[in-house]
């Protein structure tokens, strides 16, 4: 053990006879000690700091008016005895320091090191061997007179522990004298300060945190700052709150989606604190700091409110699933499943007239199509997020090569609904399916396409329930996609089974073939938005190529549909499959070069041209540290909700005029190309997908506010209105409209 | 067609499946061990100073307070040297409550006398429990999850555990912070007599942890 002799130059030493004694008894039976260096006088039976010594020092020799000065309690102990830390773990009590300072003398806050993890199994304490300097910033006032020295009375009351627990407590005076010029570091103190400040956590508002919880406890997620490749997993995290978690149970920290996650399990004695606060500590010998010397990160960490607490885990799981159920049914009346919801209404007219279990059978089919799809896409979100990339729901539409394969999807069907290829046959080959009764599977495979094309919707409307299915385990996520499928299947399933409400549509007859011509154009609609989406993602070379690939695609239809085979010869026909397998071949190759397009640089910042300032990690905090309201408009050109409010509300004259009367920096983020920044910030708000509106109040501890996905102009002027009047306490509000 | 008729059922069923796959996968999640409010109480038996059998059992229709001692843990010795702990003893097992010191001290370990000493000890103290009950092999420390000394559990006349945690709420070995403190097992008990529903029923227990064999 370190025996460093620092001790201060004058101070004196307060002993108790007793140590449940009175305060006032201890100064009773003071005497005076003083020579530097001098350990072993203190560990005579009567001592007060038993297998220790206490000191009290001051980092500088002299103070100046209106300064701040450290002082430091420095407990050295016995080798094999510790002390415990803020925070001691499953059993013990930290040091609890007392000062009594002159008038205008003000102590701050114990500055604690980061500690060591001691184990006695089943139990764990956090605590602290050999030297302890426990750092306090004293402030002197302004008219404190030079020439004069002020005393710093402490009294402190720690435990000292190895096998067995020995209380201490120790009363120590401290003078310094005040000069004109004060603040001169002791030289000889110097190193013992700078060790300690070494250890002390490292405070960074690069590093983000928070507390997902789950059913053993939380899922830690640190999200390093842009540019941190450093993926050793060796760090710990020592939680501030004594009752909230399994202080011995290991956390299993790993890098996933370039987060760092650690598991903290719950304790029996937790109180569901709404913040798990506290340092994490690097345990492979590196840091935090470029020169690798602060191994500890002090971490704020709120805890999401989005999942539920394990205690009522199956009631809120139950909430979710019936809110991912409703969700589902919503999705029929979004825009973006409208074209498909036509496509079926003319699959239902066709049906009408035949049996009804036929009918309901197709309407099952269909439910069974849409159903698997969600499972299907919810294992592949699984998978991907298993393997590492960082992807949110609504991920199909973020690839260039699956918006370029949509459109074409969508464009051919719009074909066939206008008659240039039969449309049953053209889907049914689309899909590569054949069989014995393409009917039951045209119907399956409608509920796929609806299931595919309903995805981007998903996400602004069931913000929350994804939002929780991404961070639950795997089997609670396929549940919730499942119920999202099972409600976007109902009604077909509700319609096909009652032929009453099939009685209202009208018997078929020729207008069949004037509605179906006319449903080409809501498929030419979705796929002209495609065509926009792929632009936005692979600039105008990419648009261009894909708009030349729909040519020839329909090229290649019109020679099928023209040339039907069965009743053209076989030369025609012949002739007429080559031509187009040609086309189509020529198609694939222009789609491919659209999909490897680069967007120029300039046609992404368009999107965030005007009064709007693109989302950089940090601006927010920045905005708000200068005392600045933001908004912050969570985007994607492949949202049409997010158009919609863009177009309706975010440019009303009547809301910009609100955000630049009340100095409001808006910020546009941008997810059409799935940036990692921009994945993180949705996160930390519990949500995988866009829209999202979130109102900062200029005060950096308000709470901030989220809009609902849906906005008029009221929604956002109450905001505004509300932003001022109070500032806080808005989030509930907030919460209860975004959901569903 | 009765196949297909059957195949009605599938979405019904994969919803059924997937409602009860998630909540079966929660129930099963590895926790710690250890006794939960509104369950049953751990059974045990466990011999007291004078070699007697108690088993938890044997009090079924009667209130049972474990309590965690070591007499040299300088939190016990607060609550003993100012009668706090004694005082409580006395005035609940005049009320029929059945108040079982559990001690899970290790031989050689602090905290660990034989039956003789122990008993010498326990009158020196001043102890009103019923009984002082030897855990020297930790066994029903562990299935508690006893940690500290005082570690305290309130089991009512169904066996049913209805309080765990500290004996008070300021953790400190100070006998001063007495005066400030509610005491959590006294409060837990008084409501539980009166019919009211316990108003803290899990604190976070404090004191020296228990010197289990290592």
């Amino acid at each position: 053990m370190q025996k460093r002799t620092e001790g201060p130059r004058r101070y004196r030493t307060l002993h108790s006879g007793w140590w449940l004694a009175a305060p006032s008894l201890l100064l009773a039976l003071s005497r005076p000690g003083g020579i530097p260096g001098r350990s072993e006088a203190l560990s005579a039976p009567a001592d007060t700091t038993p297998h220790s010594e206490a000191r009290l020092v001051s980092e500088v020799r002299s103070v100046r008016p209106g300064s701040t000065f450290t002082v430091a309690l420095a407990i050295d102990l016995d080798e094999g005895w510790h002390t415990y830390w803020r925070n001691p773990g499953d059993s013990g009590t930290p040091a609890i320091l007392e000062w009594s300072l002159p008038a205008g003398y003000h102590a701050g806050p114990v500055q604690w090191p980061s500690p060591e993890r001691i184990p006695t199994p089943p139990l764990m304490s956090y605590a602290h061997t050999g030297r302890l300097m426990l750092l306090t910033d004293i402030a002197v006032p302004p008219d404190a007179r030079p020439g004069t020295s002020a005393r710093l009375g402490l009294s402190a009351e720690f435990l000292v522990c190895r096998e067995i627990c020995l209380p201490a407590e120790v009363t120590r005076t401290l003078d310094v004298p005040v000069t004109a010029d004060g603040g001169t570091p002791d030289p000889a103190r110097a190193d013992a300060f700078a060790a300690t400040r070494a250890r002390l956590p490292m405070e960074s508002s690069a590093w983000q945190a928070s507390a997902i919880p789950t059913p053993a406890g939380y899922d830690l997620v640190v999200h390093p700052p842009r540019g941190w490749d450093e993926r050793s997993a060796s760090f710990y995290f020592f939680v501030d709150d004594a009752t909230a978690l399994e202080h011995a149970v290991p956390q299993a920290p790993a890098w996933r989606d370039g987060s760092l996650h650690l598991a903290l399990t719950r304790s029996a004695y937790n109180t569901d604190p709404g913040a798990l606060d506290g340092v994490l500590e690097r345990t492979d010998g590196g840091g935090f700091d470029e020169a690798g010397t602060r191994a500890a990160l002090a971490l704020a960490v709120p805890v999401q409110k989005a999942a539920a607490t394990p205690a009522a885990s199956h009631q809120a799981l139950a909430i979710v699933l019936v809110f991912a159920f409703a969700g589902g049914l919503l999705l029929n009346l979004m825009p973006c499943v409208f074209p498909v919801l036509s496509l079926k209404i003319l699959g239902f007219v066709h049906h009408a007239g035949g049996e009804a279990r036929r009918t309901r059978l197709h309407g099952v089919a269909f439910a069974a199509g849409v159903i698997l799809s969600f499972l299907v896409l919810a294992t592949t979100l699984l998978a991907v997020r298993a393997a590492g990339a960082e992807v949110g729901w609504g991920f199909q539409l973020q690839s260039p090569a699956v918006v370029a394969a949509l459109c074409v999807l969508l464009f051919v069907i719009g074909l066939g609904f206008a008659g240039v290829v039969e449309p049953g046959a053209s889907l049914t080959r689309l899909a590569g399916v054949g069989g014995s009764d393409p009917r039951y599977r045209g119907s399956f495979l409608t509920g796929v396409l609806a299931a595919v094309v309903a995805t981007p919707c998903t996400a602004p409307f069931m913000g929350v329930a994804v939002g929780a299915a991404l961070v639950r385990p795997s089997a609670e996520a396929l549940g919730i996609f499942g119920m999202l499928g099972m409600g976007m299947a109902v009604p077909y399933v509700v319609l096909s089974s009652w032929p009453g409400l099939l009685r209202r549509v009208p018997r078929p007859g020729a207008w069949m073939e004037t509605l179906k011509q006319a449903l080409a154009f809501p498929m030419f609609a979705v796929s002209a938005w495609l065509v926009w989406v792929f632009g936005l993602q692979t600039g105008m070379d990419g648009a261009g190529a894909l708009l030349a690939c729909l040519v020839l695609v329909g090229f290649a239809a019109w020679a099928v549909g023209r040339w039907p085979a069965g009743t053209s010869t076989r030369r025609a026909l012949v002739t007429s499959r080559a031509v187009a397998s040609l086309a189509l071949v020529a198609a694939g190759a222009a789609a491919w070069h659209g999909v490897r397009s680069e967007p120029a640089a300039a046609s992404v910042s368009e999107v965030t041209a005007g009064a709007w300032r693109p989302f950089e990690e940090g601006l927010v905090e920045a905005q708000r540290r200068m005392g600045r309201p933001v908004f912050v408009d969570f985007t994607a050109a492949w949202c049409i909700s997010c158009q919609v409010n863009e177009r309706l509300v975010l440019s009303d004259a009547a809301v910009l005029d609100a955000f630049r009367a009340r100095g409001v920096v808006l910020v546009k983020a941008d997810w059409t190309r799935r940036e990692p920044d921009i994945t993180r910030a949705l996160e930390s708000f519990g949500r995988s997908g866009v829209p999202l509106y979130v109102l900062y109040p200029p005060d950096p501890a308000a709470e901030p506010k989220l809009l609902p996905a849906m906005l008029t102009t009221g929604i956002v002027l109450d905001a505004l209105d509300a932003m001022g009047a109070s500032g806080s306490s808005l989030a509930d509000a907030g919460r209860s409209n975004g959901g569903l | 067609m009765t196949t297909l008729r059957s195949f009605a059922w599938v979405p019904l069923a994969a919803g059924t499946m997937l409602i009860a796959t998630p909540s079966s996968v929660a129930r099963t999640e590895p926790g710690r061990a250890g006794p939960e409010i509104g369950q049953a109480a751990p059974a045990f038996t466990l011999p007291d100073t004078y070699g007697k059998e108690h088993a938890l059992e044997q009090y079924s229709g009667k209130w049972v307070v474990l309590e965690w001692l070591n007499y040299d843990c300088p939190y016990v010795r607060k609550h003993y040297s100012s009668g706090n702990i004694p005082g409580q003893q006395k005035k609940w097992t005049d009320q029929g409550v059945i108040w079982l010191a559990v001690v899970s001290s290790a031989p050689g370990k602090q905290g660990y006398f034989e039956p003789a000493a122990m008993d010498a000890r326990s009158a020196k103290e001043g102890s009103r429990a019923t009984a002082v009950l030897l855990d020297p092999d930790g066994t029903v420390g562990h299935l508690y999850d006893a940690r500290t000394t005082p570690h305290m559990f309130v089991i009512d006349p169904q066996g049913v555990l209805r309080y765990m945690g500290g004996i008070d709420d300021v953790p400190s070995a100070r006998v001063g912070d007495l005066q400030r403190a509610t005491q959590l097992v006294d409060q837990a008990l008084t409501e539980l007599f009166a019919g009211k529903p316990v108003s803290v029923t899990t604190s976070r227990p404090y004191g020296c942890s228990v010197k289990y064999e290592s």
